[in-house]
């Protein structure tokens, strides 16, 4: 779980062109939108590509997105819970 | 089109140093890459960086140079936005496609889409300075700048107060060889400082954005009047000897979009014919080729028409005005297709 939080926080960087931020800038549990990395909804379109591009997981339900999108804490349960055992 | 506009404030991101600075003592950038590329400026001033990070270089070049000129002119919120651009951004463009190809139509980047049109740098500028007023991109080739001063101009006339006016293109990699391959360019690398000594076949590259307040009444502080203009498209047999004839007799200077293409050299030596004796500077060499050059050519014809005095070191060998300039006729054409005629006066 760790290690893919790590991962998830450089993709993120990446994805977002998150400049001056780095891995450990981000809190496992800190909001992504809003405070924490004050990201907006053109962000949450993105992270919705990477979980597609990275993670093989397509999110249907909007509702669905935004409880996984809360903080990269929620989005690594979300991949490990679809990841095969 | 007749009735006067004034340029009030006005910025340049070229390949010159001309957004910060004195431009009539700037060093003459130059390169025999045969593609001149903008000197950007530090953007954070301008744009907020959670803002600046999704945009690419086309987007930020256009928002900076239309905040520049904003801040010139002294109007907080701008009135009617009207930008032109031949391609828009075609870094986002060329993203979008590549990634449709790469993830199969699936998984798409709505960032590269979304500021793939056209009309994202007027959509930047008016969220960024809550601008609420008619908002209008106009892309035609080369008539997509022109296109967007007719209508700046036309909405003066009709009791706007002012309008940021504009153009922005970039060039890609992937855009430089495409048209490289239809002959835009020239095969030879050529030293921008030398391109109209080289007359063969193309052109050299280029880029910019040129933002202008235009205001309908002048102020101490106008650049200029621009008191006519015509557009033609492919004038034939004589026709644009006729319509330049026509439209001024003796100007006091001409800028010319002279950019060393013999396939089209021969719509410049009409000109020469039409106003034999009268001082022509050309502008191409400082900014390259492409769509929406000719903003950038009227933002150098306000300068020197405002100064009266030309950037000696970008005009070897015209370093000085013979006279004083009191109107200046611009010319320019892209490609043989569309045709430009400005008068500009004194304020």
């Amino acid at each position: 779980m760790e290690e893919l939080k790590k991962k998830l926080k450089e993709q993120i960087i990446e994805a977002l062109n998150l400049q001056d931020t780095k891995p450990e800038d981000i809190d496992d549990n800190a909001p992504l939108f809003g405070e924490g990395l004050g990201l907006d909804s053109i962000d949450s379109l993105e992270l919705m590509v990477l979980l597609e591009r990275q993670y093989h997981i397509k999110v249907e339900d909007p509702r669905e997105g935004r409880k996984i999108l809360q903080s990269v804490q929620s989005m690594a349960e979300f991949i490990q819970a679809k990841q095969p055992a | 089109m007749k009735g006067k506009c004034y340029i009030q404030a006005m910025a340049a991101i070229s390949p010159q140093p001309t957004f910060e600075g004195d431009i009539f003592s700037a060093q003459l950038v130059h390169t025999d890459s045969n593609l001149l590329a903008c000197i950007e400026p530090d953007y954070k001033p301008f744009i907020p960086g959670n803002s600046l990070r999704r945009m690419t270089r086309v987007l930020k070049m256009g928002l900076t140079a239309a905040l520049k000129c904003s801040q010139e002119s002294g109007i907080t919120i701008p009135g009617p936005i009207i930008t032109g651009t031949g391609k828009g951004s075609l870094q986002d463009t060329e993203k979008f496609i590549k990634e449709i190809a790469e993830y199969k139509e699936t998984a798409l980047n709505p960032t590269p889409f979304i500021q793939s049109t056209y009309n994202s740098v007027n959509g930047l500028i008016a969220l960024q300075q809550k601008c609420t007023a008619y908002n209008n991109t106009f892309v035609h080739r080369g008539f997509s700048f022109e296109n967007a001063l007719l209508d700046s101009m036309m909405l003066l006339q009709e009791g706007a107060t002012h309008t940021l006016t504009g153009a922005f293109e970039e060039i890609t990699k992937e855009h430089f060889y495409i048209k490289s391959r239809i002959g835009f360019w020239k095969e030879a690398p050529t030293d921008n400082r030398e391109l109209y000594r080289h007359l063969s076949p193309g052109s050299i590259a280029g880029e910019g954005a040129t933002f202008f307040t235009l205001t309908g009444t002048p102020t101490p502080q106008s650049y200029a009047a621009i008191s006519d203009f015509r557009m033609l498209y492919k004038p034939r047999g004589g026709k644009l000897a006729e319509a330049l004839k026509s439209f001024t007799t003796s100007p006091d200077l001409i800028i010319t979009g002279r950019n060393g293409d013999s396939n089209h050299e021969h719509y410049y030596q009409e000109l020469d014919q039409c106003f034999p004796g009268i001082p022509q500077l050309p502008f191409k060499h400082l900014c390259g080729e492409y769509d929406t050059a000719g903003a950038f050519g009227l933002w150098l014809a306000a300068q020197i028409i405002k100064a009266q005095q030309i950037p000696a070191t970008w005009f070897p060998g015209t370093e000085h005005l013979s006279a004083p300039v009191r109107t200046i006729l611009f010319y320019n054409h892209f490609y043989g297709e569309q045709h430009v005629m400005l008068k500009l006066e004194r304020v």
